[in-house]
């Protein structure tokens, strides 16, 4: 089963992109597409392909797969499959980031200035987090991710208040929802380098996290640096998930999902689910994206609610398949 | 049940019901010799109508160039915060307000036996002349008030007379069209001689690939005048939008010119039309 | 074969002494029982030995190597440690589990080299559990789990082999079975120290044994030298006979 997940997932994403570059307000043709790729021409279906769909799918694959990796990440070094990139406070941090850079002007000043300044709520919030529940476990290292989280939250709501624009709460409520609306590829360039680098990082933790299935201490004896893999795991998460944010708001759900469905195709080796599980991710954020362009119910539904809602049946079915199995 | 009615009759819109009042101090009849706004709206209804001795104040959002367009006027009167402590304080003999003020301020003022005056929305023209006329009955400025009508029609009929060519404009602000058919906004684009896309019956998402479509001739922002970093600039901004829509065509109007209307909404109009004459009129080039 | 040999061990927990100034030896091609009361830092010791904890004051050799001198991928090659009661976190299979035994010689990147698929199917065999190598390793029982374990400690064939409780929670079968195994691994040249509180099985298949209280050593040397009535009282607080017959020798616990 493991040898054809990958492809699977791959002709998947693949189809998805597809229909990722038709849909939209204005559909297109699939010829329209392949000229815009071909022949480059300033028309409109070719302005519309190139510099409007095609980096926002790009976005959706970056972010997405970076969701589900550092997700898989998570689950695999607290061996615990409720984990998720935001446990270790980094999406909340990122976002208190974002919102200072956005709203006291140093985003205005330099372009850089919003992912740099996420990346530092990222990496201080989970560094916070690492250091409180130094030596204590797991329980504790969930326990401390989440008052950080709750302290972000409160300074991003203090943020707001304070900020000079009086329209600063009404906006930043659909962006912490999660947006890729009308991204270009001035926001790729900016998360891009990030969010790749991040999920260099992720990756090397691979091997480790296969043999943490034994345990702490079992992997310890295996020759595992188990400091080091934690550091690996919090900067991976911290650039890549902090990148993601600064551009697209806080998108949840993922990073819980992906691999959560991948784990059982891989016969849990959580070493293994690290790749299917960023690709499942961003197969959900893409074909989430279509939805916010091609449903409208009403205004448009954010990007968070549609993960929510694809998402959400196969955590019932995951539900559904352990009450069968239980005893 | 009585205290029902006095809200009631407090709240009968356009026939300034000063009589109405039950207050010991009611003025002389017609003529309230100080009084008090408590919406933006009638703010500067208020302000155009009447000298500021008889002002008792206005609200703080009278001061704000971004909102009104009688902050010269608001400079030399107090504000208030639309607070019946402020009401209390400065013991107006009348106060205005339309439909929108805070509820529990309205609903303690008809407590109060204050004599309140309410008026409607002021989205058209029409609902302009409306307003501006029962604020200058309440006020016994009748006078006056038919005044800044006559000069408002005036400025319309020359606008209509020798409109600017037919551009077409798409109000832009990063979230769409800004100015629904029906809105004051895109009466005013009109009133200047201007096709508002948006009035082509669209429901579409409100994202850049909309406006691709659309393909207006100029974008129209409506900018505050000291701007605020935000989400807006953050994306607002579309490298396309910028491409193709830069600099020449891209104008800016006020947002206080729509905000609430006033008799002077027709000098936006008559500034807009000179706009419009200078701007480029045709497609961006790539829907040539 | 290297013998594991500590010296003058001193290692403080929470403010508490918990190894004071131990001296112990682990001698190759034998296997050694440690034993003693409950809290007497039998654990401690095993993970200083195995070197996953390390001790304020002491020295620990093996053979003629400082145990700090060896890399830690060198030392997971040649040492396998088993906790006490080991467990597996994810459902994954038996076979799985056995082959992560050699992660240390596992290349970066890739797929695990034939060569060493070779080696796991010969652990299967040898712990009986070729039947079972694709059932999920939460759902064995206790003696299945403990015999995919201990394939796991010896799928890389290490030089040194520290367990923590063998016997712990098994029926007296599977928990004879584990003792065999361990001692077959002591007659093939390996060092093999064990934790237990099985004293019976310790005096049937250990060859040399450590007692140890209070973090001190009390008695340390060949098996018969510790299990005597007079040291395993003093150990245990508890009044001690020692009753041999055609069978063996058993040890009886009196108040």
């Amino acid at each position: 089963m493991t040898r054809w997940l990958i492809p699977l997932l791959l002709a998947l994403l693949l189809l998805a992109a597809g229909a990722s570059l038709l849909a939209g307000t204005v559909w297109l043709r699939p010829a329209a597409i392949l000229a815009a790729f071909t022949d480059p021409q300033p028309d409109l279906a070719g302005l519309i392909v190139r510099d409007i769909r095609l980096p926002r799918l790009v976005l959706a694959l970056l972010i997405g797969g970076i969701l589900g990796l550092s997700g898989a990440v998570m689950q695999g070094l607290l061996r615990n499959p409720l984990a998720e990139p935001g446990l270790l406070g980094v999406t909340a941090g990122s976002s208190l980031g974002a919102v200072i850079a956005i709203y006291y002007g140093f985003a205005a000043s330099f372009a850089l200035a919003t992912p740099l300044l996420a990346l530092t709520g990222g990496f201080v919030t989970a560094g916070l987090a690492l250091l409180l529940a130094r030596g204590a476990g797991t329980m504790a290292l969930i326990l401390a991710g989440a008052a950080i989280s709750g302290l972000a939250g409160a300074g991003i709501s203090l943020a707001l208040n304070l900020a000079p624009n009086p329209y600063a709460a009404y906006e930043i409520m659909t962006w912490l929802m999660g947006s890729l609306a009308d991204r270009s590829w001035d926001h790729v360039r900016l998360a891009a380098p990030f969010i790749l680098a991040g999920g260099a990082l992720l990756l090397a933790t691979g091997r480790a996290l296969d043999a943490l299935a034994l345990g702490e201490a079992q992997a310890e004896s295996l020759g595992i640096p188990l400091g080091r893999i934690r550091l690996l795991a919090l900067f991976g998460t911290a650039l890549g998930v902090g990148a993601a944010t600064a551009v697209a708001g806080a998108i949840g759900f993922v990073g819980l999902i992906a691999p959560h469905v991948v784990r059982p195709l891989v016969a849990h080796r959580p070493g293994k689910a690290l790749v299917p599980a960023a690709l499942a991710g961003a197969l959900l954020v893409v074909l989430a994206d279509i939805a916010t362009r091609t449903i409208r119910i009403g205004a448009t539904v954010n990007l968070g609610v549609f993960v929510s809602l694809i998402g959400a049946p196969f955590f019932l079915w995951l539900v559904l398949h352990l009450r069968r199995a239980a005893p | 049940m009585l205290r029902g009615a006095i809200l009631l009759l407090a709240a009968v819109p356009l026939t300034g019901c000063t009589a109405a009042s039950s207050s010991p101090a009611a003025p002389a009849a017609g003529r309230p010799m100080r009084v008090m706004s408590l919406s933006l709206c009638t703010d500067q209804l208020l302000l155009a109508l009447l000298p500021p001795e008889r002002i008792a104040s206005v609200t703080w959002l009278a001061r704000d160039p971004d909102s009104s367009v009688m902050t010269r006027a608001a400079a030399l009167v107090p504000v208030n915060h639309g607070l019946a402590e402020d009401v209390i304080r400065q013991q107006p003999d009348l106060i205005l307000s339309d439909g929108f003020s805070m509820a529990a301020t309205r609903g303690l003022l008809a407590r109060l036996g204050r004599p309140v005056t309410e008026i409607g929305g002021t989205e058209s023209f029409d609902q302009i002349r409306s307003a501006t006329r029962g604020v200058a009955r309440a006020v016994g400025e009748q006078a006056r008030g038919e005044a800044l009508i006559a000069r408002m029609d005036g400025q319309l009929a020359e606008l209509a007379r020798d409109p600017a060519p037919p551009v077409r404009v798409a109000a832009w602000n990063g979230d769409g069209f800004g100015a629904p058919p029906g809105s004051l906004y895109d009466a005013v684009l009109r009133a200047a001689g201007a096709i508002n896309v948006a009035s082509e019956g669209t429901t579409a998402a409100p994202d850049t690939e909309t406006l691709l479509a659309a393909a207006p001739a100029l974008l129209i922002r409506s900018a505050p005048s000291r701007p605020q970093p935000g989400l807006r600039d953050n994306e607002a901004r579309h490298p396309l939008v910028r491409r193709y829509w830069d600099g020449a065509r891209t104008l800016t109007i006020s947002p206080a010119a729509f905000m609430c209307g006033t008799p002077f909404v027709a000098d936006a109009a008559l500034a807009l039309r000179a706009d419009l004459r200078r701007a480029p009129r045709t497609a961006p080039s790539f829907a040539r | 074969m290297s013998a594991l040999a500590l010296q003058g061990i001193r290692l403080a927990r929470g403010g508490r002494l918990v190894l004071d100034g131990v001296d112990a030896a682990f001698a190759p091609g034998r296997l050694t029982a440690v034993i003693g009361p409950n809290g007497a830092g039998k654990s401690s010791l095993l993970a200083v030995a195995a070197g996953l904890l390390r001790a304020d004051e002491g020295t620990i050799t093996l053979g003629s190597e400082p145990l700090s001198a060896i890399g830690r991928t060198a030392l997971a090659r040649r040492r396998a440690y088993l906790p006490q009661n080991p467990r597996v976190e994810w459902p994954i299979s038996v076979e799985r589990v056995v082959a992560l035994g050699l992660t240390p010689s596992l290349p970066a990147f890739g797929a695990l080299p034939d060569a060493m698929q070779a080696a796991i199917d010969t652990a299967l065999e040898e712990a009986d559990l070729l039947p079972l190598r694709d059932r999920p390793a939460t759902r064995l029982s206790g003696g299945e789990l403990a015999r995919t374990m201990l394939a796991r400690a010896t799928v890389g064939d290490p030089e040194v082999l520290i367990v923590d409780e063998p016997t712990a929670g098994l029926d007296p079968r599977h928990a004879i079975d584990a003792a065999r195994r361990l001692r077959a691994r002591a007659d093939a040249g390996r060092t093999v120290g064990m934790a237990i509180h099985d004293l019976d099985l310790a005096l049937r298949f250990a060859q040399d044994a450590i007692a140890i209280r209070g973090g001190r050593v009390l008695a340390a040397g060949p098996a018969e030298t510790v299990f005597r009535e007079d040291v395993l009282a003093r150990l245990y607080d508890v009044r001690v006979a020692i009753r041999r017959d055609g069978d063996g020798a058993s040890i009886r616990f009196l108040e």
